[in-house]
Order: structure tokens, then sequence, then C-alpha cells
């Protein structure tokens, strides 16, 4: 009974990967997954891309760093997304991991736009840990009105995460006791965020519209807002690199998609999906807040 | 002769049926026994308690208390809720309509009974959510009673159908002797074809059951996500997780090794064994029952 279908199995999937290749016929397939903060920039970037070499072909996915980094090791990926660096446990389970740093974001702290009306308009390092502790639970405590907090987590392997809990706590995978609802994407935290009246998040500043208020980091006497003029300057606090992940020094189309990226247009793109280019100082169109959807 | 004419009996249709027969109960075997086998590291590192452990935080601790607790507390809640509807609805189809309104009822039900679950889980995620958090009065209303209540309404076509299709499969001359015996319309339902009907019924809220055990996307986007339990444990209007749920969150990033992975798979056997246990347990009770 097992070597029936045992059998069968391996006669299927060398069939499935056989056709496959036939699809595939003659043109070169990417496959890209990983962080949903870098997933607009390489969404666009493989659209105009594909346009300009019709024989490659490219596949973007959604999943976060985590997944990202994972897949780049483990070869399910040709290229991983990551708006976080390696950790060092990841770097110890794939040796041979490559970074290519295509641009730069801050992850803001945001909040729904009923509070940022309502008057919080900053917060300091202190008060945001505070209520991810579970220690303030009212926004009437930090001058808001007087309304639980809905405090919005991430999935633990989120980029954003890491980054953030980095920031508030100098661990990146601290622990909030505080928090009500856990989300995985940009997408969904945003989404979450708008739909309550009450809510607090972290959010990657390209994805802040009018329902989501990125709000001012109360920081040594001075109110540092999240604009990308801020993240430039390096005032803002809470900010990283954008990544690809390639098992190994790129090669081949991957390398030809990733020098693309690295390219004046490449960098363009990086502008126009909100975020800052790394190379040539392009002036960057959105301001922060004001980049709807 | 004679074991060339068994021979003959046993022909392409006797084992092209085995066959299939063979590969869907060694299906099951295998499946069984690659949950078990995947399981193993993380029983090694968390011991038995990983089943009443109640912190979850990958790379550090696996406890799946708050999702086995969530997925019954789901699955209790929905099945609870849509059972005086399901069988209202179904007994009303079958004994009471004409024929022609009777199909039509049918016929959308079933066309509802295959809507996917995403399509719910959108609705859910847009309208449910905050419609609990209104009513009820919340902070928010991504939670454990939301997706007990978008599971209900899911599992409402595929049970509200076949129970009707085990209502309307007893004989008529069943029904005419009741009435002809001097008892009411309503006394021939509930006296006469509910229990004749009953482990096609019992076997219509057991596949809904399943579906709801099992809804992966859906719950996931009005769950809330938090691997904790409420507190206190019976407060359904606190966010939580199901085993499915937390499955799709962390299966990606977890893919193919570590504790984590096992962790997942071991969640799996856990939802696996509870499903086959709940089905086990109503053959049990309707075998008792007649």
């Amino acid at each position: 009974m097992l070597l029936v279908l045992f059998g069968t199995g391996a006669w299927v999937l060398p069939g499935l990967s056989g056709w496959v290749q036939v699809f595939a016929q003659g043109s070169t397939v990417i496959r890209i997954a990983g962080s949903t903060t870098v997933l607009p920039i390489v969404s666009r970037a493989a659209e105009r891309f594909q346009s300009r070499h019709p024989s490659i072909k490219i596949t973007v996915n959604a999943g976060g760093s985590g997944v990202g980094i994972h897949g780049a090791g483990t070869g399910r990926f040709d290229i991983g997304l990551a708006s976080r660096e390696i950790t060092p446990n990841e770097n110890q389970r794939y040796a041979s991991l490559h970074t290519t740093v295509i641009g730069r974001d801050a992850v803001a702290c945001v909040v729904s736009s009923e509070i940022f009306h309502a008057g919080v308009r900053t917060l300091s390092k202190r008060q945001i840990g505070y209520i991810y502790l579970g220690k303030i639970t009212n926004w009437k405590q930090v001058g808001g009105p007087d309304r639980p907090i809905v405090v919005i987590d991430k999935e633990t392997h989120r980029g954003t995460r890491h980054v953030f809990m980095h920031y508030l706590f100098g661990n990146s995978k601290a622990r909030a006791p505080g928090a009500r609802l856990v989300t995985g994407s940009n997408n969904e935290e945003q989404a979450k965020i708008a739909q309550s009246d009450s809510a607090i998040g972290m959010l990657s500043i390209a994805w802040m519209n009018e329902d989501v208020a990125g709000i001012g980091i109360h920081e040594g006497g001075q109110v540092i807002q999240p604009t990308l003029d801020n993240v430039r300057n390096g005032r803002f606090p809470i900010a990283r690199n954008l990544n690809l992940i390639t098992a190994g020094q790129p090669a081949g189309a991957v390398k030809l998609f990733i020098d693309y990226l690295l390219s004046e247009e490449g960098q363009r793109l990086v502008a126009e999906s909100g975020y800052i280019p790394i190379h040539s100082p392009h002036a960057v169109s959105r301001v922060a807040g004001s980049h709807s959807k | 002769m004679i074991q060339h004419s068994m021979f003959h009996e046993k022909g392409p249709v006797f084992w092209w049926t085995g066959l299939a027969g063979v590969m869907a109960a060694g299906t099951i075997v295998i499946l069984f026994a690659s949950l078990v086998i995947e399981s193993v590291p993380v029983f090694k590192a968390e011991g038995i308690s990983f089943l009443w452990g109640v912190d979850w935080f990958a790379g550090e601790n696996y406890g799946a208390l708050p999702m086995i607790f969530g997925s019954l507390a789901v699955t209790g809640l929905a099945v609870v809720m849509v059972l005086p509807f399901a069988l209202a609805s179904a007994i009303l189809t079958s004994e009471f309509l004409s024929g022609r309104a009777r199909l039509m009822v049918k016929a959308a039900m079933e066309l509802l009974a295959g809507v996917p679950g995403i399509i719910y889980g959108l609705m859910g995620i847009s309208l449910l959510t905050i419609w609990v958090r209104d009513v009820f009065g919340l902070i928010d209303g991504n939670t454990l009673f939301t997706a007990g209540l978008l599971l209900a309404v899911m599992i409402l076509p595929t049970i509200m159908t076949l129970s009707e299709d085990a209502l309307s499969s007893v004989p008529g001359e069943l029904r005419d002797t009741a009435l002809s015996l001097g008892l009411t319309r309503m006394e021939t339902v509930t006296k006469v074809v509910v229990p004749q009907a009953l482990p096609g019924l019992a076997g219509a809220v057991f596949l809904g059951i399943g579906r709801a055990m099992g809804e992966t996307i859906a719950v996931m986007l009005v769950i809330g996500g938090i691997d904790r339990l409420p507190q206190p444990w019976f407060n359904l209007f606190a966010p939580g997780q199901s085993i499915p749920s937390k499955i799709g969150r962390e299966a990606a990033e977890a893919l193919g090794f570590d504790v984590q992975w096992s962790a997942l798979i071991a969640l799996g056997l856990v939802l696996f064994v509870m499903v086959m246990t709940l089905t086990f347990a109503g053959n049990v009770l309707l075998r008792k029952a007649r």
C-alpha cells in the first residue's frame, strides 16, 4: 500500500516540474517573496523590468521578512525581501546569505485618525513602551479622550516588529502583553487601525494615510516627526534598511534585476513608493503622511 | 473453472474500486503517521505540557492551550448558534414547502454552501467585526465571538441542506401512516420523521463541525490573532486564536524545520485528533440512540 502511494508521488512530481519547464520554456523565472514593506518597490520594478526583458518572468509574493529570509536560505525563492537585518540565528542557519540594500525606510508609531485629531500628536518612547506593556490602557492617560487603547501587535517574525520593539525595549523579540490584536502584513495592520477609532500600531511610513496618522516621537526635549526628511537626515530614531536577500552573491538574471533596482530608474521607483533611495539623492515626491493607499 | 469465473467477476471494476479504497485508507494512515513523526521534536522540547502550556512565542515557548481553546470555543459557539436555524429551515423546506419552492431553496443553499471561506472572511473583516463592536459596545470587534458568528453563517447552508436531504429521504408512507393514525402534521414531523432521519441529521451536523473546525482564512481575519486565553476564560468577547488560524499565520515562516515547524504540525495533529474524536463520539451516540 505504501509502495503504491509513494510510487504515485514519485511519478507525479517530476511530471509537474516537467510541465512547469514546458510552460516556462525559453524563459528564466525569478521567484521573489517576503516583506510587505519592500514589496511595493519590487512589484513596480518587476513590471518595468519584465517589459524590457521579455524572456525573464518574475513572481512576487508577500509573507513577511522572516518568510523572505527563510525562503532565500532554503532556495524556495531566488530573492527574499526583508525590512530588517538578518538575525544571528538566521545567519547561523544559512551561512551564505547575501544582503543588498536598495533603500531606507522608517517605522512610525501610528494611531487612528480620531485619536490624532483628538489631540494625541506625540508620545514619548516610554509612553509607547508602557502602552505595549499594558501599563497604560486608556488614551486619557496620555492626553487623549477617555477611551481604552486598542493596542495592535504584529506577528513575531515581521521586520516592522523587530525594528519597533528594538527601539522601544532594546530587544527585537520583546513581548507585548498589552496587545489586543495581532496582524500580519502592512495592509492588514493599516486596515485594522483605520477601522478602529482608538488604535495604536506600528507601520512603515510609506503606508500611513489619512485614516492612519503617524505621531511624533518625544525624545530628549524635542519632538521628531515621522517624515522622510527626518529619516534622511538621521533624526528619526526608528529607521531601517530595505534588503534583498540572496543565497550567495547574486548572479545571472537575479543580478540583472538587482542591478536594475540599484540603477537610477530603480532608485526612482524606491522614491515613488514612498521610501528613501540609497544612491543618488532624488527629491522625494511625497511627504510621509500624505501618502494615501 | 470456478476460480476463473471468480477472477472474472473481480474484473477491472473490482480492482479499480479496490485500489481507490486502499489509497483512501492509505492516505489517512500516512497523514496521521507523518503528523505524529513530525510532532516529535516539539514534544521532546516541551514535553506533554505542550498541550496545556499557555504561552507561545516562536523560538522560545510553545504552548497550545490558547489555540485548542480557541478552536473549541469558536466551533462550539457556531454550532450552538446555527443549530436552531439550520434544523428549523430544513424541516420547513422538507415538510411544508411545495416541490417547486423546495427546489429553489435547495438550489440557493447548495450554492451558498460552495462559497469559499475567503469570501466570508472579507465580509467578516469589513462588516461583521464592526457590527459586533458597535452592537456589543466593545473596544474592538475582532473576537472569538465574531469568529463563531461568522462560522455559524458559513456552516448554515451545509448543515441545512444535508439535514433537508436526510428529512426528505424518510419514506412518504411513514408520513401517510402517521397522519392516518390521527397524528397532526407537527406530531408527524417531531415524532416520526425527525427520529427516522436522526442519523442523517447527525451526519449533517458533524460535517458542519468539521468545516468549522478546519476553516482557516475566514477565522484568521476576524479572531484577533492573539495566542492568549481570554480573561476570564468564558469571556468570548475577547480576541483569541484557533488552530488553523495559528498555522496559517506561521506556516510560511517556519516551513520545514526547527521546533517551530514541529509545533505547528503538532497543532495540526491535535486538530486531526479532535475532529476524529468528535466523529467517533457522534457515531457511538447515534448507535446508542437507536
